[in-house]
């Protein structure tokens, strides 16, 4: 079948965005593919619709359970029933069965840590696996913004499958992360498909400020005037709970959004969100991920992101209608402490690192470290060739350590300098990715030419339909209006 | 003034009577599976608490200093605390929701949430024939609900017949608790408000409306079981969940092998397990089921004499007893006050 006929029929669309056909195109002619696409550009359309020409089952591997199934529901909604998300949530007796039937699947979804479970791997072998696909790929590389170690087992993985042909996907990755994304899946005949990341509906816009209550009272007057609905990024789960306060109190629909809060809560404030209960989410980076909203107008950053991997995919968040929007980033003097402090929390020192080894070959639980350091010793540990002494497979580690705090450290000094820069913020950004900016954007950012006003609402928005008693509101649940709507 | 969740804390001191740390209210409000957390919920008849409220350790340590600051309670050791009699005066007028029984319906009250949320969600859309994204997740909860409809049709007809029930539940409670419930359910053109939110729009404290929430579940899985006739769809959602015994899992396993006749060393043995682990099992076992004869383990005049000893010390402290009695083992006065814990809960 021809494929816009699928992209019709399967989707609803009547075009391809930019990137997705040649990309679609490669796949099916069974290249290995490295694709590139800016946030909200379709990424998951470019193994979608080959999983409806291509005989067998594709397989999805993503770094986020909630991220898969965000995706699961998604196909779900264009009416796809074999979809499944293998985790380690499903009760025992359906695993099996879900296992037993694993070839009846158009897509299976899998995150790399459940891909170790040997039944698991056993009855992938009997499935014919078509497309072997890694979402968020940057995970691979340890100089990607997020790296994930067991996303180098991926490699191997894919040989014990048969070595299917391969899509990796980023939204975000220099150069050096898409050459290492290549060599750890063992990717031959690679096509590179690495698009502009550019957003060119977003504006760029940083703010100085003096102080902290400043900023606050700067944040609060930008959310009363700019059009809605919009995402603050703070870096800690208590500014996010402090925020939403501050702007419920000034009459807002606001809510937070953290990594602290039940799995429950969690989807409703994300759900209430989408269907525009909500107008403002303050949140932690633990938002934003496979969240659909195409019309959010803003996204603010009240504290300093560490890395431009991580501002560029939170700004993405933004326009995915492709309407005009604006992403704001608010600084004041020391801000930088923060986002260092966070870095120095996140490497063991020589000590911890000594302790560590020692509690493991103790066989203890408890080796004193965060779950992410804990991934990474771990890794270490298997990577490392048997050495004489502890002390000696420490320093190794250590070494690692060192270099990954330093990469850190130059993510953040980039981030300085471009708050501080003094020429088009946009073309610095995307230098930064290895891209250059043809011709300017009618708004582009701060340095260039911005007008606020542009971004400005005068008119009341719609509210939502209000909180009645609970006869009332049972009654609207569940039966139907007299008369079709 | 302390916050709800203070007054629950102080609670807790109060009939802990100085003989538990603050972690074993942090693992009961949490409802920590594990035969010591259930034992003490038993023992202190606290176990209608049990599993209600998700809280974090800072939280109850930083309450703990705030009540001591206040007076209400006093330090007697590491973080073991006795409540004043100025904290006995502010526990006066405190009382709880009803119908709150933790425990007892520990297994099943989060399932039948998710079930009942999810379908009254997809119930609701079907009759405004509208899409929808489903707002529980778990695949087990979809299936469920997937089943539970294939099996029946007409959805008009469900709608009536799952709003009468409900309506005729809710008119049971007063105003508030209805509202608890109703508004965090996710329907056509609405999604469910979360617990803080709930609390915002009533102006209530949040451990407070959670606890009103959980009291309404409880209502709900009473009345729906001793009147399944009368609300047979409620019922429904339900009926498998119940559990007769609740008991860990290894626990579980080892009550198989003792009903096969094994002694406690056998059982020890066969499971690789240590004989004081065994001996755990067995405390939960006499604290769960109320036909669990412990003479094996201990004569009844020794009982009886651990009892005189706790009555008269006004203790549950298991070294204080041993010291006052000759020629028993700290198993055995587990065994005895386990025993003692049985029987209903009074507030």
């Amino acid at each position: 079948m021809e494929i816009v006929s699928v992209l019709k029929e399967k989707f609803g669309y009547d075009s391809f965005r930019t990137g997705q056909r040649e990309i679609i195109e490669d796949v099916l002619n069974g290249f290995d593919c490295v694709a590139m696409l800016p946030t909200g550009g379709g990424k998951s359309l470019c193994y979608q619709l080959p999983g409806y020409v291509l005989e067998g089952s594709v397989l999805i591997i993503s770094p986020l359970v909630s991220l898969m199934e965000d995706q699961v529901q998604q196909l779900r909604n264009f009416g796809e029933k074999r979809v499944i998300a293998l985790n380690s949530f499903l009760p025992h007796a359906e695993k099996q069965e879900v296992l037993r039937r694993l070839a009846h699947y158009r897509f299976i979804y899998a995150s790399p840590e459940i891909l170790q479970s040997p039944s698991l791997l056993s009855a992938l072998q009997t499935v014919p696996i078509s497309l072997f696909v890694v979402d968020e790929a940057h995970c691979i590389s340890q100089w990607g913004h997020d790296f994930r170690p067991d996303f180098l087992k991926l490699g191997r993985l894919r040989k014990q499958l048969g070595s299917p042909p391969c899509l990796a996907l980023t939204a975000t990755a220099t150069r050096e992360v898409i050459d290492d994304i290549v060599a750890t899946l063992e990717l031959t005949n690679v096509k590179k498909h690495l698009y502009s990341i550019d957003r060119p509906n977003i504006a760029l816009c940083v703010e100085h400020v003096a102080t902290l209550e400043e900023k606050i009272e700067r944040l609060i007057h930008i959310v009363d005037a700019v059009k809605k609905p919009g995402i603050v990024y703070v870096s800690s789960r208590q500014w996010a709970e402090k925020l939403a306060e501050c702007l419920r109190e000034r009459g807002h629909r606001t809510a937070f959004y953290h990594g602290g809060m039940e799995a429950e809560q969690r989807l409703l404030i994300q759900q209430q969100f989408v269907y525009d209960q909500l107008d403002v989410i303050c949140c932690t980076n633990a938002f934003g991920m496979g969240v659909n909203k195409p019309n959010v107008r803003f996204v603010i950053h009240f504290h300093l992101p560490a890395q431009p991997e991580a501002y560029w995919q939170e700004v993405g968040r933004a326009g995915r209608d492709g309407k005009e929007s604006i992403a704001i980033l608010l600084y004041a003097p020391g801000d930088e402490q923060i986002a260092k402090t966070m870095i120095e929390a996140e490497f063991p020192s020589l000590e911890q690192i000594v302790y560590a080894i020692q509690s493991i070959k103790h066989g203890n639980e408890h080796i004193g470290l965060t779950e992410v350091q804990e991934r990474l010793i771990f890794y270490w540990l298997e990577q490392i060739e048997e050495a004489d002494s502890i002390e000696a497979i420490a320093k190794q580690m250590h070494a690692h350590v060192e270099k990954r705090r330093r990469m850190k450290e130059a993510k953040l000094s980039f981030m300085l300098r471009w708050m501080m820069e003094e020429r088009c913020r946009r073309q610095a950004l995307l230098a930064y990715f290895h891209e250059s900016l043809p011709h300017r954007h009618e708004r582009c950012c701060d340095r260039c030419s911005l007008e606020l006003a542009v971004y400005e609402e005068k008119n009341e928005r719609m509210s939502s339909i209000p909180l009645k008693a609970w006869q009332e509101e049972l009654r609207r649940m569940f039966l139907a209006k007299v008369g079709k709507r | 003034m302390p916050s709800y969740l203070a007054k629950v804390v102080l609670f807790c001191l109060s009939r802990l009577n100085g003989e538990r740390s603050l972690a074993a209210i942090y693992h009961l409000l949490n409802g920590k599976k594990s035969a010591q957390t259930l034992q003490d919920s038993k023992w202190y008849h606290l176990d209608f608490l049990f599993g209600t409220l998700a809280v974090q350790k800072s939280e109850i340590l930083h309450i703990a200093n705030r009540l001591e600051h206040e007076r209400l309670i006093e330090r007697i050791d590491n973080d073991t605390y006795k409540v004043t009699e100025k904290g006995e005066a502010a526990l006066a007028q405190f009382s709880f929701p009803a119908y709150l029984n933790g425990l007892r319906y520990v297994n099943e009250t989060e399932a039948f949430w998710r079930r009942l949320s999810l379908l009254v969600q997809t119930i609701s859309n079907l009759v405004h024939e509208t899409t929808f994204e489903p707002i529980q997740r778990d695949e087990e909860t979809l299936l469920f609900v997937k089943r539970w409809l294939l099996s029946r049709r007409n959805a008009a007809a469900l709608a009536q017949s799952l709003y009468e029930e409900l309506h005729r539940l809710l008119s049971r409670l007063d105003e508030k608790e209805a509202n608890v419930f109703v508004w965090r359910l996710t329907s056509y053109e609405r999604i469910g408000l979360t617990n803080e939110q709930v609390a915002l729009v009533l102006q209530e404290d949040p451990a407070y409306t959670q606890l009103l929430f959980q009291h309404v579940l409880h209502f709900f899985l009473k009345t729906t079981e001793k009147e399944s006739h009368r609300f047979p769809l409620l019922f429904s959602l339900r009926a498998d969940l119940y559990e007769t015994i609740p008991l860990t899992s290894s626990t579980k396993k080892t009550y198989e092998l003792l009903q096969q006749g094994r002694t406690l060393d056998e059982i020890a043995r066969i499971r690789r397990l240590k004989r004081s682990t065994i001996e755990d099992h067995i405390v939960e076992i006499a604290a769960n089921i109320p036909h669990f004869s412990i003479a094996p383990f201990l004569s009844e005049e020794k009982r009886q004499q651990i009892m005189r000893v706790a009555e008269k010390l006004r203790t549950k402290k298991l070294r204080m007893i041993k010291e006052a009695l000759e020629d028993v083992s700290y198993f055995q006065i587990r065994l005895a006050l386990a025993k003692r814990g049985d029987g209903d809960g009074d507030r």
